[in-house]
């Protein structure tokens, strides 16, 4: 019954966000066509890149019909799977990202967990004593994460932590060049490595994954640290903690079992809006450690006015931006049951 | 003591193991670069430098250039050419025929023989496919299928409506590459007679390498062709494998080197480069790119720029030296700062010439006075995003220079597709641009670059005598007389400064000191044939 | 109610800053930031833009007490000078936002039906979008002029002006003082904009420092990609991004002092924000 009830209503939600990806789609590919550079023109390299030259490119990329049409030719396209061809990699664009999202989702939700393994312990810390040095100090901590540009963080972590110290690996990409590649099963090579039973090269993965990560956890620390803290105040201030205190409970139990366990349904809210953010936003990071995700993809297309990987790309974040929240609904939802099916 | 013979034993044990892994890093070159492949068949429209580099690799052409010492580094050279497929080649008396004659012991990456119909198909695909290899090769007078004739299995014959000094040169360019014509073949579709949808994301060549892995904009991994024995003196190329990894920081690139992860880099910015030159622990093989100017350029259509005083007045006014400095580091070869006894030209036979240019405020408000502006005027200076590391310092000296003269401003950084876009439609007033030619030889530079409704004549220049001059230089076979079009000629650039040459950037090679035989080449990539490990 | 009107609340104001230390040094750092904006270009021992290439890449000395750029000017020069552009970009881009949101989504609240979901609608897919690519798409799009960094920092900041202000309006417009309002003749416009704008923009002002620092931090970005603001304009964001390139050679001061900075103010306006929060919302005091 209640099952039913959460699908009806994860079905609902679903229909009614297909709405908002169909207004994404179209405002991208009008977006783009805005964009006062012509790939054609760019990408005509050749010795006469005359006016003959760039109308064999336009044509290629299906630029010398009119714009409507070309929408409607793009949508018949999606409609079918086919998301266009790179003129930056010269691969189908849905080939791209297919192999290039595990990358991008591996370091994001690494980056994840390790700003949630930080972030709840700050946060519990600091909602036990508000206002005291320990609250303001976490305060200022997280303050701290989220002012310095991800790129500088970046780069200073790789200047030290790879050039001047030597502890951390090289920074070009996901793996070590030298080691070979698990069987790709799933494309996240933690997994795949472990499915393989090759630990070398899963701690050389690892390895991989730390300094992008922390540079991209170092950002969102402070949403969610915020975020425990007021929810972990607010559960503490309720009345069953009252009551578990009155009845003289241990400390711990009460924060641990009753007080975070309440708490932590509107952080892993956050840490839902957090993660599709993250996401979309880690072009720098994924650029500095070049990192073959989607993002830093999507940057370089842009840059040369490559539409199919832009539009691709979007597309794609958007997406994944409504499942998540159809998910975080979901479980929303089993969790808790006073949530109403709107 | 037993502790000591455990050590002794582990100690054993590590450098027994060792060996092989480090002779496997030996045998391996790792080559770091910001920009990455697009196309496995350099002839695609849109294919990218990288993608030019990997196809002299992969696969192999009629002939290719020979090597020359240019101030102490090897550079490229126009005027030798070597056969490469060809064993030899003759050319006729008259200079119309050219025969090639093929080698015997030439394969495909798939074991099936090179022959004459293989290159016979790969030029009839240059010529007549839409694609890049046809505009490059009208250059050496190469336009027809029916030019190239199958004499026997291993002999072609070139036919050539006039002598051309750059018909050879052509062939050894990238996009004359030969292919599997069988292989080729059996991947074409109606729609698609040249197979190039399949050549796009397959190779079928018969190169020194291999593809072993291709991730675009990630990876190359290129394996040894154990079957290739065309380098100098019938030898295999060394290096058993070439990893080459895009990486999109410079400062990255040059920390990769400097610790030895990787072993070779030829884009990192001129203050990275000077700095391991400095530090000496690294081979700098810093090469000025002869084939290549950077010019700060007009559109000589648009007003004020239509005005030979304005130019001339900028000429003046810009502070060269400042800006070699603060942009270049002093990395390249300054065109700037000749005298010419009477305003001619010293030199004829090639181009670029060092200019007899100089900052003279003085002079410059002088030429801008007469040419009407002695208020000045206002106007914007471009460059596009992709050059911001050299062209934004030297934009803000610019500025600053002309703001002395009366000239106010206004510096725009343009995405580097809108930046093409609008040179391409000729919109852009005043901008800074470089340019490369394959084939450096004088005529090649005026006839490319100064004529013609084509996005690389950046000045919109269209001057008849100029245009009549360069068209009769190509084909002048005596070289007195070609000189004596090149001094008039060279003259004229400077007269009219339809743009103002400022130097050859170099290409810094940073690389392991053990890597032996690099060489400047052409298409400004690295031909990783050349290369050896100590 | 009103923003920080009545003496209880400057009451409540120095009791919070008594009891909060980091908030009174942000306060004053952000007092300091302000004040070099406007008085920055007159007080600078060099001219910021004035080059010297004989002297560039000098490292911190008495002279230059950041040490020169790659031009050879001045880069503590250049830092404050900068701070009245960088707190303008901010400033402006978030004042727009924040009056655009405020405005739609009071609208939206109050009125509801057809324009609330159309506009839902709208916010929706903007949220959808990965707002990064979307903000250097734009740029990219209009040209990368200062103005057309704002627009492109406002209207991804849009949506959620637009969702506060529209969720707080939508709690308050049946309450008895609103409905009293309609009940005296005033009209709907007059309604939101004297009696329910006026209850909603102090919670909406805490976010105003927040996003402050964050959209600082977006112009750096787009200007470490290329599409900031022209040179040789002084910003740190884009010091910052012309300073990385010089990482790999130690010349440290370049990145350094503008990331410094960057850190210091970004820092300010979110401690300011977070201490705002605390003065404003009474559910937060403990």
């Amino acid at each position: 019954m209640k099952l039913g009830a959460t699908a009806t209503r994860a079905g609902r939600r679903f229909i009614s966000s297909l709405p908002a990806l169909f207004g994404v789609v179209v405002f991208t590919f009008l977006l783009m066509r805005v964009l006062p550079g012509d790939p054609a023109v760019f990408f005509a390299s050749g010795p006469q890149a005359g006016p003959e030259e760039i109308a064999m490119i336009r044509k290629q990329m299906g630029l010398d019909k009119p714009v409507p049409q070309q929408l409607l030719l793009y949508l018949g396209d999606l409609s079918q799977g086919n998301l266009g061809r790179s003129l930056t990699t010269g691969q189908p664009v849905l080939a791209d990202l297919r192999n290039r999202l595990p990358a991008s989702l591996e370091l994001t939700l690494t980056a994840l967990l390790i700003a949630l393994l930080t972030a709840v312990p700050l946060g519990i810390a600091a909602a036990l004593r508000p206002g005291s040095a320990v609250d303001h100090l976490v305060r200022f901590i997280c303050a701290l994460g989220v002012c310095v540009p991800t790129f500088v963080s970046g780069l200073l972590l790789i200047y030290v932590f790879y050039y001047l110290l030597g502890l951390a690996p090289d920074p070009t990409g996901r793996i070590d060049i030298f080691l070979s590649q698990p069987p790709r099963i799933t494309g996240f090579l933690l997994i795949d490595f472990a499915l393989a039973g090759d630990w070398e090269g899963w701690s050389a993965a690892a390895r991989q994954l730390v300094l992008p990560a922390l540079t991209m956890a170092l950002f969102v620390v402070a949403p969610l640290a915020r975020m425990t803290r007021a929810s972990m105040l607010a559960s503490l201030g309720s009345d069953f903690i009252r009551t578990a205190k009155s009845l003289g409970l241990s400390s711990r139990k009460i924060i641990v079992t009753y007080a975070l366990r309440n708490a932590i349904l509107p952080v892993l809210t956050i840490a839902g809006i957090v993660f599709s953010t993250m996401l979309g936003a880690n072009v720098l990071v994924e650029k500095v450690f070049s990192w073959p995700g989607v993002a830093s993809y999507a940057l370089d297309a842009l840059l040369s006015s490559d539409y199919a990987p832009v539009q691709g790309f979007v597309l794609l974040m958007a997406a994944i931006f409504v499942f998540v929240n159809l998910t975080v609904d979901v479980l929303y939802g089993i969790a808790d049951p006073r949530v109403s099916v709107e | 003591m037993t502790f000591h013979r455990t050590a002794l034993l582990s100690l054993f044990l590590a450098s027994a193991a060792l060996p092989a892994l480090a002779q496997t890093r030996a045998e391996t070159l790792r080559h770091v670069t910001g920009a990455s492949i697009n196309t496995l068949d350099p002839n695609m429209p849109g294919s990218t430098r990288e993608a030019f580099g990997l196809s002299l690799l992969t696969y192999d052409r009629l002939v290719s250039f020979g090597r020359k010492q240019l101030d102490g580094n090897w550079v490229f050279d126009l005027d030798t050419i070597r056969g490469e497929l060809a064993e030899r080649f003759d050319v006729s008396p008259d200079g119309l025929k050219i025969t090639f004659h093929l080698r015997k012991d030439a394969k495909f990456h798939d074991g099936t023989p090179v022959t004459a119909e293989d290159v016979k198909w790969s030029m009839d695909r240059a010529v007549t496919a839409r694609s890049l290899a046809a505009g490059q090769l009208l250059t050496g007078s190469i336009t027809k299928a029916d030019q190239f004739r199958i004499v026997d299995t291993h002999t072609v014959e070139l036919t050539l409506p006039q002598p051309d000094k750059l018909a050879l040169p052509n062939l050894a360019t990238v996009y004359p590459v030969i292919f599997n014509s069988r292989l080729a073949k059996s991947k074409a579709t109606a729609e698609d007679p040249w197979a190039q949808e399949w050549l796009k994301a397959n190779t079928a060549g018969s190169g020194a390498y291999i593809i072993e892995s291709f991730k675009a904009g990630e990876t190359t991994i290129l394996r040894r062709n154990e079957d290739w024995k065309r380098g100098p003196g019938n030898s295999q190329a060394h290096f058993k494998r070439i990893i080459t990894q895009t990486i999109p920081e410079a400062s990255t690139r040059a920390n990769l080197v400097e610790r030895g992860d990787a072993d070779i880099v030829i884009d990192l910015q001129a203050v990275d480069a000077a700095d391991l030159e400095r530090k000496g622990k690294l081979k700098v093989i810093s090469t000025p790119q002869y084939n290549a100017i950077t010019f700060v350029s007009f559109n000589n259509q648009m007003p004020p720029f239509d005005k030979v005083g304005v130019r001339r007045a900028i000429a003046a006014a810009l502070p060269y030296e400042d800006m070699f400095k603060a942009a270049l580091f002093e990395r390249g070869k300054r065109l700037y700062g000749a005298t010419w006894a009477d305003g001619k030209a010293p030199t004829g036979d090639t181009f670029p010439i060092v200019q007899p240019l100089k900052t003279n405020l003085a002079e410059a408000k002088r030429l801008l006075t007469e040419a009407g502006f002695p208020d000045g005027f206002s106007t914007t200076f471009s460059f596009n995003v992709g050059q911001a590391g050299t062209a934004e310092p030297m934009a803000a000296l610019l500025k600053e220079s002309l703001e002395k003269i009366g000239i106010k401003v206004d510096i725009q950084k343009l995405p580097d597709a809108q930046m093409s876009t609008l040179i391409n439609e000729k919109k852009v007033p005043f901008f800074t641009e470089g340019i490369v030619a394959w084939l450096p030889s004088m005529d090649y530079f005026y006839r490319n670059f100064y004529i013609g409704p084509i996005r690389w004549n950046y000045s919109s220049l269209n001057d008849p005598k100029l245009t009549e001059l360069a068209q009769a230089a190509r084909f002048e076979g005596d070289k007195a007389k070609y000189a004596a079009y090149g001094l008039q000629l060279n003259t004229m650039h400077y007269e009219l400064m339809p743009q103002i040459p400022l130097w050859q950037p170099s290409q810094d090679a940073v690389m392991a000191p053990s890597i032996e035989g690099y060489t400047y080449q052409f298409h400004r990539q690295i031909d990783f044939r050349d290369l050896s490990r100590k | 109610m009103t923003f920080l009107g009545s003496s209880a609340t400057l009451r409540h104001t120095v009791w919070v800053l008594r009891g909060n230390p980091v908030t009174a040094v942000a306060a004053a750092g952000a007092f300091i930031l302000c004040l070099l904006a406007i008085i920055g270009p007159s007080i600078v021992p060099y001219d910021p833009i004035a080059s010297n290439v004989a002297n560039a890449l000098k490292p911190p000395s008495a002279q230059h007490w950041a040490g020169t750029d790659q031009l050879g000017r001045d880069v503590f020069s250049r830092l404050v000078v900068a701070a009245r552009l960088d707190l303008a970009i901010a400033l402006s881009a978030v004042s727009l936002s924040f009056a655009m949101g405020a405005v739609i989504g009071a609208i939206c609240g109050y009125m509801g039906g057809r324009i609330d979901r159309y506009v839902g609608r709208f916010v929706d897919i903007l949220m959808a979008f990965p707002l990064f690519v979307l903000a250097m798409a734009m740029v990219a799009a209009l040209g990368n002029r200062v103005e057309n960094i704002v627009i492109a920092t406002a209207i991804i900041n849009l949506p959620f002006y637009i969702r506060f202000a529209r969720a707080e309006v939508n709690v308050r417009r049946n309450a008895g003082w609103v409905e009293a309002a309609r009940a005296s003749g005033d009209s709907h416009l007059s309604v939101i904009l004297r009696f329910l704008l006026p209850n909603v923009l102090p919670a909406m002002a805490v976010q105003v420092s927040l996003n402050l620092g964050w959209a600082i931090l977006n112009a750096a970005g787009l200007s470490f990609i290329g599409l900031g603001v022209k040179p040789p304009t002084p910003e740190w964001g884009i010091m910052v991004a012309e300073g990385a390139r010089f990482i790999a050679t130690g010349k440290w001061w370049l990145v350094a002092f503008p990331g410094l900075a960057l850190m210091l103010t970004v820092l300010c306006f979110n401690l300011l924000g977070d201490g705002l929060r605390d003065i404003l919302d009474p559910r937060m005091r403990t």
